[in-house]
């Protein structure tokens, strides 16, 4: 059992990218500006019809919090866990979870990177480990 | 331009409980009846109702029109996003008195987490929850206001939200774990000392130490048990009315000098916050605002209530209102404090930490009563209030 996410016409590129363990985000095709989550319109430029890019993986810890009461019962043996804002070597940031990594590791501004989870048949969530061999330079994904 | 051209005349609220006899519905009535009661009016005069909007408010105007008989309302609003409503649903009711839509117009909260979901929990589990129908079941997260991007991961309620805003707030501004504690530890505990002071407070009885604060479980890092609010049954209400017309009604009305709601990108209420700088709450010029059109500077203010799921909350809104400078609050509410006597005491009725929790409206009675000199922890003289939401949804009230 697992908590997935739904998808709509606007958000399924990003879980099929992930599904082929690419990360990826919305960008214009006009003014080339990138964000995330998806939306219908470039939010800088207003052009329709945005496209996705991949991204190389690489981020920094942005803030963290190690969950210690599961407030689902979903994550009731999961705790704990580490949640994240990851700032995305490319500018965007998402919300996530740090794997592989003892929550006494864990410090804002560490380099991470993604790896690919499946949680559920046919779904897959980026998450992100600490790029231990890096020491914050941004390598390939 | 709502300065002075209207008034609180009248405030009502219910016993807070975990868990009270009766629905939202007739808690909702009682603190209604009891704030009409408060302002000498009657049911009948009401012709207009601000509310906090649904899923968060679950009593309807409808279900008030019928239980109270009210003639006929012609003016009635809602607010969304929760804690967002705050200082929008007195901004409501002040334009449509002072634009003439209504005369008399009542905003009120009820709750029953006893009987409906419990706010810490995000699966609805708790006394009075339908319970899970297949627990084996994998959860689909809908797509609305982004929360498919962070249940997944696990972010599913406010404490762990607000945690990873206090832990940025670490980051930037370089707390060490002792530091961060024992800034969100004062706060709690000047919190507490002001509940045990007022009956209606459901922690009146509990006294809370640093040992008690430090020996309670992580809930989410950096947030203990005590840095989060209460989960209650409860209900708050107020009148709000003409200057001229509250004059008549009783000697000691409460003004509102000023009454904000504001948005922009990635700032509502329990969003994802992937743009701009997270301990940004609101955009400083909604404070601005707050005060240029109160008329009124930060010196002026005697007294402020914040809105409280988490203590972090207040801590960063004594910045965020300007009142400390950024990145100061944590050595501020150490050194200086926020109790009895300090330049800005807050909370005075033990906020949501330790009152009850009634997104915010439990706040806005007590600086009612302060500005009328009836509070437990009455700051001497109080003449400026300012009740806040850390989403910038705030108000100054004078007496």
């Amino acid at each position: 059992m697992a908590v997935i996410p739904g998808m709509t016409e606007l958000t399924a590129p990003y879980w099929e990218a992930a599904r082929e363990k690419r990360l990826v985000v919305q960008e214009c095709l006009s003014c080339r500006r990138q964000w995330h989550p998806p939306l219908p319109r470039c939010p800088h430029c207003h052009a329709a019809g945005p496209g996705w890019r991949q991204v190389s993986g690489d981020g920094t810890i942005y803030t963290y919090t190690v969950v210690r009461h599961p407030t689902h019962y979903a994550f009731a043996g999961k705790v704990p866990y580490i949640l994240a804002i990851v700032e995305l070597a490319e500018g965007p940031r998402l919300v996530t979870a740090i794997t592989g990594a003892a929550p006494e590791e864990i410090r804002g501004g560490q380099p991470v990177r993604a790896v690919f989870r499946e949680v559920a048949d046919g779904v897959t969530l980026p998450y992100f480990e600490l790029a231990r061999d890096q020491g914050g330079n941004h390598g390939t994904a | 331009m709502t300065r002075r051209q209207v008034a609180i005349v009248g405030i009502g609220q219910t016993a807070y409980g975990k868990a009270l006899p009766g629905t939202a519905w007739d808690l909702a009535l009682e603190a209604i009846l009891g704030a009409l009661a408060d302002a000498g009016l009657e049911p009948a005069d009401v012709d207009g109702i601000c509310r906090f909007a649904p899923p968060f408010e679950p009593v309807s105007e409808p279900q008030l029109v019928r239980a109270l008989g009210l003639p006929e309302l012609r003016f009635f609003a809602e607010s969304p996003l929760g804690g967002e409503a705050l200082g929008a649903v007195l901004a409501h009711a002040a334009a449509a008195v002072t634009a003439g839509l209504a005369s008399t117009v009542v905003v009120y909260r009820a709750l029953s987490q006893s009987r409906g979901g419990r706010f810490g929990r995000a699966d609805g589990r708790g006394p009075g929850s339908a319970g899970v129908p297949d627990p084996g079941a994998d959860v689909v997260v809908p797509e609305e206001d982004n929360r498919s991007f962070a249940w997944p991961y696990g972010l599913m309620s406010p404490g762990q939200l607000f945690a990873l805003w206090a832990r940025r707030y670490a980051i930037v501004h370089g707390l060490t774990d002792e530091d961060l504690t024992r800034a969100l530890g004062s706060i709690a505990i000047t919190q507490r000392a002001y509940a045990r002071a007022n009956p209606n407070a459901m922690m009146r009885d509990r006294n809370m130490d640093w040992d008690d604060y430090r020996g309670a479980r992580m809930i989410s890092e950096p947030l203990r048990l005590f840095d989060l609010c209460l989960e209650n049954d409860g209900a708050c209400a107020y009148v709000v009315t003409s200057a001229g017309r509250a004059r008549r009604l009783r000697d000691d009305p409460v003004y509102v000098l000023s009454a904000t709601q504001t948005l922009s990108p990635y700032r509502e209420p329990m969003g994802i916050y992937v743009t701009g700088e997270l301990l940004e709450l609101f955009p400083p010029a909604t404070a601005e605002r707050l005060f240029a059109e109160a008329g009124v500077g930060r010196a002026d203010i005697d007294v402020a209530e914040f809105y409280d799921a988490t203590s972090y909350m207040p801590l960063r809104s004594l910045e965020s209102y300007g009142f400390v400078p950024d990145g100061q609050a944590w050595r501020y509410v150490t050194e200086t404090g926020t109790g009895p006597g300090s330049p800005l005491p807050v909370n005075t009725h033990g906020g949501h930490l330790s009152e009850a929790y009634l997104h915010g409206m439990n706040g806005v009675l007590e600086a009612v009563r302060q500005l009328r000199g009836t509070a437990c922890n009455q700051v001497p003289g109080a003449e400026v209030a300012l009740v806040g939401a850390p989403a910038g949804s705030a108000m100054i009230l004078a007496r």
